[in-house]
């Protein structure tokens, strides 16, 4: 993969416009996801991914092979999605929400026998729901959880997108978690 | 106050980077308290439900979309491309380039004085009123006989090619050329006349 990856960048970066293509095609959803996840509606996402390869084909000269792709496009979409947000509304803290969960419920016991829940069927208001509670964090924490959990990518590879030191990434995976927690526990 | 401490152990774990001792410290806390337990469930819900989030599409005329919005590669580019996808014709033209300069270049330095190349100079006969360079009866030239700005009367024998570059070549009833004889003129003659010399230095011939 990694590979067929490297073969299509050079090609692309020699003016291939079919390989150009490929790369869209290998991309387009996954950056796609990512712009949807952080701005949490279908235009803005498809226009943010649209600039992202629009970005990539003009920058293609400047991308240095020796870093996966995926690392550089990855921190294109991710930048564009928080300078976007940046203009349209401002942050939210997230440093206060972060407390301790008590009291019991017994939802979480029932939970506990969900195998994979993945599996289980996603009803449009759980979709909602987590897209709530993910646009309620901070731009920072949010590309960061995606990155983690929908794009299902390493610690390190997000720390080599976003260039902050992995102990940073887990300081924010921690918060994130926190903080969706509180969101969902009574989901 | 323990639990606290546990709360950064939960992460380690989620993270799939928790030591064994701190691990087995993790689980035995766990088995007697009920909050750690829960909050430990709480926060991998919370990560199921983010995962499960459904993988939504980006529209199929995407690709279509960004194409549209590249912009279209100038005539330069287009050609360079082109050049660089056709490597073997992109080396002919340059050859050809070079060698028409060249093969032109000898044309036009040319000077009007009457120049011979022959391997017998001494049994030639020079003609400086009329220009003209004469092989007698009963001489032998071996090799090629090349005359500049002048004619070439033959009237004995040469072993080889007889060339008159802006002249002629007259042959006598007597005269015997083992190759050919030839009178070039005009330009395109002369250029026909170095490829084809090419031509027989790259091809060897056996006689």
């Amino acid at each position: 993969m990694d590979f067929v990856e490297k073969r299509l960048t050079q090609r692309a970066k020699r003016g291939d416009r079919e390989a150009f293509a490929e790369l869209i095609e290998i991309y387009k959803d996954k950056i796609f996801q990512l712009a949807y996840r952080m701005v949490g509606n279908r235009q803005d996402a498809e226009d943010i991914a649209q600039e992202t390869f629009l970005r990539v084909y003009a920058n293609l000269h400047t991308y240095d092979e020796s870093y996966k792709f995926s690392t550089w496009i990855y921190r294109i979409a991710t930048n564009l999605c928080i300078d976007r947000g940046r203009k349209k509304r401002p942050d939210f803290s997230l440093d206060e929400e972060v407390e301790p969960g008590q009291g019991m419920d017994w939802y979480s016991r029932l939970s506990s026998n969900e195998k994979n829940p993945a599996d289980s069927l996603v009803t449009q208001e759980l979709q909602e729901t987590v897209q709530d509670a993910l646009s309620h964090l901070a731009p920072k924490y949010r590309s960061i959880m995606i990155l983690r959990y929908i794009e299902d990518l390493s610690l390190q590879e997000i720390s080599d997108i976003v260039k902050l030191p992995v102990t940073t990434i887990k300081t924010r995976i921690h918060r994130g978690r926190e903080a969706l927690r509180s969101k969902l526990r009574f989901m | 106050m323990e639990c606290r401490e546990m709360s950064v152990l939960i992460h380690e774990f989620l993270d799939g980077e928790i030591d064994e001792l701190s691990n087995q410290k993790l689980q035995t806390h766990m088995r007697t308290c009920a909050s750690c337990r829960q909050h430990l469930q709480e926060l991998q819900r919370a990560i199921a439900f983010v995962q499960s989030a459904s993988h939504i599409q980006v529209s199929p005329d995407f690709t279509a979309r960004v194409f549209a919005q590249l912009p279209t590669p100038t005539r330069k580019k287009r050609f360079s491309s082109w050049l660089r996808n056709h490597p073997f014709l992109t080396a002919a033209a340059v050859f050809l380039f070079l060698m028409t300069g060249s093969t032109m270049a000898n044309w036009y330095e040319r000077d009007n004085t009457l120049q011979i190349a022959s391997s017998n100079m001494d049994k030639l006969k020079i003609d400086r009123t009329r220009n003209v360079v004469v092989v007698p009866a009963g001489t032998t030239i071996d090799g090629d006989l090349v005359v500049r700005n002048g004619n070439v009367e033959v009237q004995g024998e040469v072993r080889g090619n007889v060339v008159a570059i802006e002249g002629k070549v007259v042959l006598a009833s007597t005269a015997h050329v083992a190759g050919s004889a030839e009178s070039i003129e005009a330009i395109f003659e002369w250029i026909w006349y170095e490829v084809k010399n090419i031509g027989n230095d790259l091809l060897p011939v056996f006689p």
